[in-house]
Formats: C-alpha cells, structure tokens, sequence
C-alpha cells in the first residue's frame, strides 16, 4: 500500500482474563474510509480508543504519519474522535463547542482567527445561523453535526467516528451517510469509521474491517467482503446469508437440503453452506425435485418498500430469509403453515469447509 | 367537546386539592410565625413586660449598640470565611469523590463517610473540638512531643478560630454532597473530548468541569450559608462566649425574655439570609439544571 498515513502492528488488549484485541494489524492509506463492522464486543470500539489514544494497548505498536503513538497522549496525536453520544460541552453554545480545540488546544489561536474558523466549519456541516444557540436547544441531527464541526475545527490527519450514527433516526442516518462521505471527499482526510449496522458499513466505507472477538477476520472493499466474506462468521454479521449446517465431502454438500455438488469451498474449520437472502426461490411442495430441496413452511412476510422479505421455518427451527426485490415482478404470494421447498442455484453457494477445493 | 370543558374545572379543583395539606403546613408553621417576629420585634419592651403597644424602640436600640452591630458583622465575617473554607476544603473531595474514582460503589462508600459524623449528635461532635484544640489537647500535645513547638498554642480553643475550624468540619459535607453530585453527572466522555482536543488539564477543569459543577456549588453554599447563618451552638461551645453571633443573641435575649429584641434580631437575620440566598440563586439557573 502507497503511503499509509496509519498503521497498526498487533496491538493486543487485555481486560483482566479478557482480551478484547488480539495481536490486530492493519494498514490505513491517505484520504480512505474505512469501518469496522463487528458485533458488540467484537472489540471494535476497544480498537478506535487505542488509536486514539484513550487506551494504552499491552502489546503492539500504533503508528501515525510514521511515528510511533503508541504512548502519545491523546491530545498530542492530532487524531479526531467523533463521541458516540457526541459529547457536546452542555453549557456552551455551538460556535463555542466548535470553537473549544481552537482555543484551547495546545496552540491557542487568536479570538478573531478562532471564531473565522469556527463559522467556516459549522457553515461547512450545514449549521450556518445556529452558532449562538444552546447545544440542548438543537436536535439531534444538528448536534450531530456540530460533534462533527468541532473535531474537524482541528483539521486533523485522520477522523475516527465510533457509530455516529448510532443516535440517529433511520432517515436522518441516511442523509448524514451521505454528508459525512461528502464532507470527508471535500477535506481529503481518512475516516475510521466503527458500526454495528452491516448496511452502514457496506455502503459507507471504501474498506470494510470485519472483526470478531477482537481480531479482524474479513478486510477488503465493500463488494469483496459481500460477494466473498472470508468466513462463515463474516457471511453471518453481514446479515445476507442464510446458513446451514452439514457435512462437505469429496466436492459434495450434505445438508437439510439433500446432497448438493459444490464447485469450490472456502478453508474453514467448520462445514457452513451459505446462500444470499435474494438467491433463494421457492417451489410448490408438489413440484418435481432437482437440485438443493429445503422442505420449509412459510412463516410471514415483510414489505421493505423495494424488496419484500419472506420468513420460513425449516423442520428443525431454523428461519431462513427470502428476498424478493419487486423490481423482478410482482412477488408470489404464500400461505401461513404451508409447506413449500426452497431452492437456489448450487453455483451461487458459497460453501465454507474443512476441506478447501 | 362539552365533556372536555366540564372536566377542566373538576382537574383544577383536585389540583388544588393536592396543594392544600402544604398550603395550610406552610400557612401555619412558616408565614403566620414570621410576621408574628415582624409584628413582635416592634412591640413595647419593660424589664419584666411585654405589651402590643408599637414601637421602634428596639429596632432603634439594635442599631444603635456597638455590641449588636459588632455581632452583625461577626456573624457576617464568620459565615464568609467558613463558606470559603468549606469550599477549600469540599471542592478537592468532591472532585474526588464523584469524578476521580472511576467505581460508583467506592464513591458511594466515601460520601456515606463523609456523612457518619453526623450519627453522632450535634453537640458531642461540637464539644468534641476541646480536648483536640484545648492547651492540653491533642493538637498541641502532638505539636509539643514532636518538638516543633516549645509552648502550647492558646489560640486553638475558645477563639474565633475555632469557632471557624468547628464549623468548617461540621458544614463541609453539605458543601460535598451537592458538588460530587453533579461532578458524577457529568458525561466522562465530555472530557474525553476535550482531552480529545488538545486541552490540558487546567483547561478542563477551568471550562468543563467547574462551570459544570457550579449548580452543586450554589446548592452547597446555600446549604452552608443557612446553617452557618444560624448557629449559635459552635459558637456557645468553641468560643467561650467570646464570639457572639446573631444566633447567641437570639439565645440570650430569649433566655432573659426578652422577646422583642430577640424577634429584632430574627427579623435581621432572616432578611440577610433571603438577601444571600437570592443572590446565590442569580449565579446558576437552578430550575435549568435539576
């Protein structure tokens, strides 16, 4: 990788007999984006208080713009943090929060030259003309934003964001997806950004970081990490998969399904046979077999305004999701308790197995 | 529509309602007693007299004595210098306490002993000051055994200052309580953030931390304003009757029965402590932080 503004080398950290980051290394180049995605206590916010230097990690190296940070207080690292909850200062207004860094930080600006900047930054989020007002007295997409304006204020290298959007409403997510992409486009700075929403990660980062009990298990862009997760665990936060257990053996799947040909199998140390949500079809209970056949009864449906997703039930419990985009026609219509096998093209599986082919 | 404009009036009444127990407590045990002082403080004093008959006698004898203006001031200087004492003392604890240690049960366990002193009664912990500061007292016992003094120090007990060291122990906790209160209130993320950017920790606690704790200092300061404005039992018991305060006045008219001087001195005191309150009140806009 050309010039990475940021690099970890197996930074490990321990919580008592709890290692919530195990030796992870990972190179961060100029001007990129990229998330973390991870369940909670996958050791994702762990990792971006060590970066920014909240945390001492026990072992490993943390180094930025080629020096070592690893011991370097927090206000020496000139890296941004974006507070899950914000952490706006209550008792200040917002040009004054914007403001707090550039006056003071560790080289305090003149009055006129912090107030200049701190206009051009809340301009900047959108802000313009709410500079005096109360930081409770604005919502919370706007504190949103001045979170974002204030640590931008200190034009630092590298942004890290510990799901900030978390707080917000579905629709204000989306818009400040959007905005925080832009905005990062217009300054040329890297965003580290750490999320538990599987959608948020795929659509926001260049680079998508999976981690899972403090280790990064899957990193690679957007597409790379969909269309090939490294391992069942990764198919499984994605949220886009459905799995199912058996057994591969000799180039063959044997599943709830039946016995299906697998043309190639990821190493894993277990046997997981994964097909999207919008990979799978369902055929009448009647209808002649041929190919993977999972007898499944139909549970319930959900609108989602551009696909609709559909619940079964297989024999042992388990729930397997069904995407159907409307986009391909009007859906079927299924009914409650009423069996009908689900089926899927073998060459579209992605079959993880003790025994890679 | 019509059943919506019946049911205002009803909500109303039982509002009401709800107010009266304390409306009729206040009535009787607070107003009623105040303009009694106010209407007594102007009553005729004789010897061994009291008649309705009014009078600016005793206003007019109040003001113009050396000895009730010289406890005015006393009282006055008293309460500011244990007030900054109990600030001193209090704002480190409290910041301590509610912000430094990191586990909620250990400060929990600290501010309960901040509050033990007070299983034991007023007056013991009060009397319990003299074999500490007396000639003889522990203090100087310690002081003389370890060399540093030769002769004992006479000004530790029955002085103004121990009235001072009495009080500043005994009220310091009410300066503790509220501050460490809002000290934990504060989001540690806050001053992550502003560590976060670049701030030292002068900083923090100049800009983040003490204009945030300033509710708990004003609660503090009117919890220990009030109390100290109206002591009488420290300064009886640590001063030797030296220190007068408008509470021993009080005292004493009352004991000799004299209750229209007495009722002079509620009305003072009474009046300095709204002005000390009111004022506390326009620092911080209490309503606005609880």
């Amino acid at each position: 990788m050309e010039a990475a503004v940021f690099r970890l080398e197996g930074v490990t950290k321990r919580y008592g007999d709890l290692v919530t980051l195990d030796n992870v290394s990972l190179d961060v180049g100029v001007n990129e984006y990229v998330s973390f995605l991870g369940p909670s206590g996958s050791g994702k916010t762990t990792l971006l208080r060590v970066i920014a230097g909240f945390e001492t990690p026990d072992s490993g190296r943390v180094f930025f713009e080629g020096r070592d940070i690893t011991y370097l207080p927090a206000h020496e690292r000139g890296i941004g943090f974006v507070f899950q909850n914000f952490a706006l200062f209550p008792h200040l207004t917002v040009i004054k929060n914007v403001g707090f860094g550039l006056t003071h930080g560790k080289t305090p600006l003149a009055a006129a030259e912090v107030d200049r900047r701190a206009r051009e930054m809340i301009a900047m989020v959108g802000l313009a003309g709410m500079e005096d007002r109360g930081v409770d007295q604005i919502s919370g997409g706007q504190r949103q934003r001045v979170a974002l304006a204030r640590t931008l204020a200190m034009e630092p290298k590298l942004v890290l964001l510990d799901e900030p959007l978390g707080a917000l409403d579905a629709n204000l997510r989306g818009r400040m997806r959007n905005e925080l992409r832009a905005i990062r486009e217009r300054l040329g700075v890297t965003f580290l950004h750490v999320t538990g929403s599987e959608n948020e990660a795929l659509a926001m980062g260049d680079r998508v970081v999976v981690l899972d009990r403090g280790r990064i298990i899957q990193s690679g862009t957007a597409d790379q990490v969909y269309d090939t997760p490294a391992s069942p665990d990764v198919a499984h936060y994605l949220n886009r998969f459905n799995l199912f257990e058996g057994v591969l053996s000799a180039g063959h799947f044997t599943g709830a399904f039946g016995t299906v040909r697998v043309p190639s199998a990821r190493g894993s140390d277990r046997d997981i046979y994964a097909v999207r949500y919008d990979r799978m079809r369902v055929r009448s209970a009647l209808a002649p077999a041929d190919g993977p056949a999972l007898p499944a009864t139909f549970v319930a449906s959900e609108y989602l305004g551009s696909s609709i997703m559909n619940f079964f039930e297989t024999g042992d419990g388990q729930v397997v999701e069904l995407e159907h985009h409307l986009s391909l026609g009007a859906p079927d219509t299924y009914e409650a308790r009423k069996d009908y096998i689900l089926t899927w093209d073998p060459d579209q599986a992605i079959v993880f197995g003790r025994e890679a082919l | 529509m019509s059943d919506m404009t019946a049911s205002v009036p009803r909500k109303d009444n039982s509002t009401r309602l709800l107010l009266l127990p304390g409306v009729i407590w206040m009535m009787l045990f607070l107003i009623t007693p105040i303009l009694m002082i106010v209407y007594v403080s102007f009553w005729t004093q004789t010897t061994f007299n009291i008649s309705p008959d009014p009078t600016l006698a005793s206003w007019k004898q109040f003001f113009s004595s050396d000895t009730y203006i010289g406890s005015l001031w006393t009282t006055m200087r008293i309460w500011l210098i244990v007030l900054a004492m109990t600030f001193i003392v209090g704002y480190p604890t409290a910041l301590f306490v509610g912000l430094l240690v990191k586990s909620k049960t250990l400060s929990t366990i600290l501010l309960v002993i901040c509050v033990i002193p007070f299983w034991t009664s007023f007056l013991i912990r009060v009397l319990a000051w003299r074999p500490m500061l007396g000639k003889e007292g522990a203090i100087n016992i310690l002081l003389l055994k370890a060399g540093i003094i030769q002769q004992p120090i006479e000004v530790l007990l029955f002085t103004e200052l121990s009235v001072i060291i009495g009080m500043t122990q005994i009220y310091c906790v009410f300066m503790v309580g509220p501050i460490a209160f809002m000290l934990a209130r504060i989001d540690r993320n806050i001053i992550e953030a502003a560590r976060d950017l670049g701030a030292g920790f002068g900083r923090i606690f100049w800009k983040i931390i003490f204009p945030l704790s300033m509710p708990g200092v004003v609660v503090g300061a009117i919890f220990v304003s009030v109390m100290v404005l109206g002591e009488f039992a420290t300064s009886g018991a640590l001063s030797g009757r030296k220190v007068n305060l408008l509470g021993n006045i009080i005292v004493t008219q009352v004991g000799s029965l004299k209750w229209a001087m007495a009722s002079v001195v509620g009305v003072i005191l009474t009046v300095v402590m709204g002005v000390v309150i009111a004022g506390f009140l326009r620092i911080v806009d209490l309503k606005r932080e609880l």
